[in-house]
């Protein structure tokens, strides 16, 4: 290995190891330019592809909308309105917004590279990536999310939500196994069902909700500094902080993100072959040990980055948060136009019992506008539900799976779509026995650390956001000041509130 | 006739559906099948012309492929005005008058304002909808050909680029590109 004969695109630290450097390497096919981030496999510099038109990539974005619109959005929210008014949706705004930076700054690392995000914390310090192997498997092998979507198809259809919850688990492994590429089916799939779920929402707001309803709920978001008397008790408190901290994408969803933009091509992510599905797995591609880098010297290959930070900034202010905000101000102006006609709703959904609050919706639009739109309203939370399942089944096992894949020592003599199987398998297997047998949110002694480790896992990947972003990324496309100072805040706001809320209130459980 | 029917069918069918299933349900309040169906086409049939109306605009290179602004523009008329439809119909079949919804400015404004939620979400349809209706229509239909032969420019980039990507893959290492030249 030789130095490099150009001036390194990024800050050369002298120190291989400690910060990203570029350098050509000699092998016996000839000399190479590379970049070397960490300890691991240095990256080849390879052509970056040409940046899509906006809207026709929409791939990756409707994973994080599967994702990370769910109870948050439909359910926490609304509740907080009628608790202490539309006001209080400025935190709304702050919590969106700062996950919408995050995953323009999660798609930085991703599209520069075609790897992941574990794989940079893994350049970083590698335990760090193993802290989040372990997180996902602890938070996420309980079956506990698919309760709510499964509860409101009985409502619907009578058909217990054990059995329904059984069957949903079945049937996607079975999808999964037997698709050709397993993204681009799940895309096609969870695609015509969020433009479903967009236009639907829109249309039931429209007919449900009222000119004060939205008014209301809109100049909400812009009641900035609003703290009213409550909020800051130990009974709600937790409740604001996590709603917030839950609003759009939580956990580790954002995370996985990268995985799904590396899949659908975008960036660098073009150079990794797809995952096959069990049935394919015969044509699975070989998959690089590492990721590629563009040559950032370049000024044609800055241009066509420029366009791929266009792209997704009109993925992540556009779509994801748009929507986001579209189905929770619907949501937000259907629950004030719930408790307008029924004023025993507010009541209930103060009270905090899901189950008894969604009904009530439900039975409150029933009463206006006939049993078929409460209906509606328990088929649309039945469609986030399973959507969330979709989203998050794929995610844990395609994360899991990378995880394994490129760290674990002897992973690579299997193929990617075998160990992606293998995960996929285990946690269906682990989940039908789980809700046969034991608790669906997991043993109740270790719910308040599963609580715990999922709001730490945020402020973690803000932290790791920053040194992989800032130390393993050539500086011309290293990230602004004032996005690092977001993402600061980000780290600072998670787990500032969370260690406040475990020390002041005693309360680790956020969500 | 058949022939635009079947050439605006995507933007039809999306407006249509999304009229159905969401809106014309809602007004059923134990009513008769008759009274249901009339509900479900007030909404139905207005929201599906306006969406073969914009589907006629892409085919006619009025709006570009896949633009936002230009279909936030087009529901912000048309989603209050099949809204408008919509409640005059109801209140006419109900009370034998139609009626216009009380403060019907606000009612518009209200409806305009949600348009765009509705908009993010049509676009979202159509965009996965059209170009496969499209290419079945291309071999006899030379508009559905020009409008498909646009996504199909942009397709093609794609795979060149997706074929060049791997034939880039088969190379040796330091073979390939404009760096590893620079490099010898």
């Amino acid at each position: 290995m030789v130095d490099s004969h150009d001036a390194p695109a990024a800050g050369l630290s002298g120190e291989a190891g400690s910060e990203g450097s570029e350098v050509t390497v000699a092998d016996t096919g000839g000399e190479e330019r590379v970049w070397r981030a960490g300890k691991l496999e240095p990256m080849p510099i390879r052509p970056l592809p040409d940046a899509p038109p906006s809207i026709h990539l929409l791939g990756p974005t409707v994973f994080l909308l599967a994702l990370g619109v769910g109870m948050g959005e439909s359910y926490m929210w609304p509740r907080l309105v009628l608790v202490f008014g539309p006001e209080i949706r400025w935190l709304f705004l702050i919590g969106v917004t700062l996950q919408a930076v995050v995953m323009l700054e999660m798609a930085r690392y991703a599209m520069a590279t075609g790897e992941s995000i574990f794989t940079g914390a893994a350049r970083v310090f590698k335990p760090i990536m193993w802290f989040f192997f372990v997180t996902a498997i602890l938070v996420y092998m309980w079956p506990g999310h698919l309760s709510a979507g499964m509860s409101a198809l009985e409502q619907l259809t009578g058909i217990p939500w054990v059995v329904s919850a059984c069957v949903v688990l079945i049937l996607v492994g079975i999808l999964f196994s037997l698709a050709s590429v397993i993204y681009d089916v799940l895309e096609k799939i969870l695609g015509f069902l969020i433009g479903v779920l967009v236009v639907g929402t829109a249309i039931i707001a429209s007919i449900a909700g009222s000119w004060g309803d939205l008014t209301s709920t809109l100049s909400g978001m812009f009641a900035f500094g609003y703290l009213p008397d409550g909020m800051m008790s130990a009974e709600w408190f937790p409740i604001v902080v996590g709603s917030i901290a839950f609003a759009g994408p939580s956990g580790m969803q954002q995370m996985w993100y990268t995985l799904h933009l590396r899949e659908s091509g975008a960036g660098m992510g073009a150079h990794v072959p797809k995952i096959r599905s069990l049935r394919t797995s015969g044509e699975q591609e070989k998959i690089p040990a590492h990721g590629f880098m563009f040559d950032t010297s370049n000024p044609d290959e800055m241009a066509k980055w420029r366009g791929w930070r266009r792209w997704i900034t009109f993925d992540a202010f556009l779509l994801f948060w748009g929507i986001t905000m579209l189905v929770t101000i619907s949501f937000t102006v259907l629950a004030q136009s719930a408790a307008r006609e029924n004023p025993n709703v507010k009541t209930i959904i103060e009270n905090g019992d899901r189950s008894a609050a969604l009904q009530a919706m439900s039975d409150s639009f029933a009463s206006v506008g006939g049993s078929v739109l409460g209906g509606l309203f328990f088929g649309f939370i039945a469609m986030i539900g399973i959507n969330a399942t979709l989203g998050l089944f794929d995610s844990f096992s395609r994360g899991q799976a990378d995880m394994t894949f490129f760290h674990f020592p002897g992973a690579k003599r299997f193929k990617m779509s075998h160990l992606y199987a293998g995960f996929l398998w285990g946690v269906i297997t682990f989940g039908i026995l789980i809700l046969l047998f034991g608790p669906a949110d997991g043993p109740e002694g270790i719910l308040d650390i599963l609580a715990f480790l999922s709001t730490f896992a945020m402020g973690a990947y803000c932290v790791v956001l920053l040194l992989v972003n800032n130390r393993m990324l050539p500086k011309p496309i290293r990230p602004k000041w004032w996005s690092n100072a977001i993402i600061g805040f980000g780290a600072v706001f998670y787990l500032g509130m969370l260690f406040y809320c475990m020390i002041r209130f005693g309360v680790v459980d956020l969500g | 006739m058949r022939r635009l029917f079947l050439l605006t069918l995507p933007g039809l069918a999306v407006g249509f559906l999304a009229g159905v299933l969401a809106g014309g349900l809602t007004a059923i309040v134990g009513q008769s099948v008759d009274a249901a169906l009339v509900a479900a086409l007030a909404l139905g049939v207005p929201l599906a012309l306006m969406g073969g109306g914009y589907t006629m605009l892409l085919i006619n290179r009025k709006v570009r492929l896949g633009g936002f602004a230009p279909v936030a523009l087009y529901w912000l008329i048309g989603f209050p005005l099949a809204r408008l439809l919509h409640e005059l119909i109801l209140t006419w079949y109900v009370g034998g008058t139609p009626t216009l919804p009380p403060d019907t400015l606000g009612f518009l404004a209200f409806q305009g304002i949600i348009s765009a939620g509705f908009a993010i979400g049509f676009l979202w349809l159509h965009e996965r909808v059209a170009p496969y209706w499209w290419r079945r229509l291309a071999e006899t239909d030379a508009d559905a050909r020009a409008v498909y032969s646009r996504y199909a420019e942009y397709a093609t980039v794609m795979f060149e680029a997706r074929e060049r990507r791997r034939a880039s893959r088969g190379q040796r290492p330091g073979t390939s590109g404009k760096a590893a030249s620079r490099a010898r």
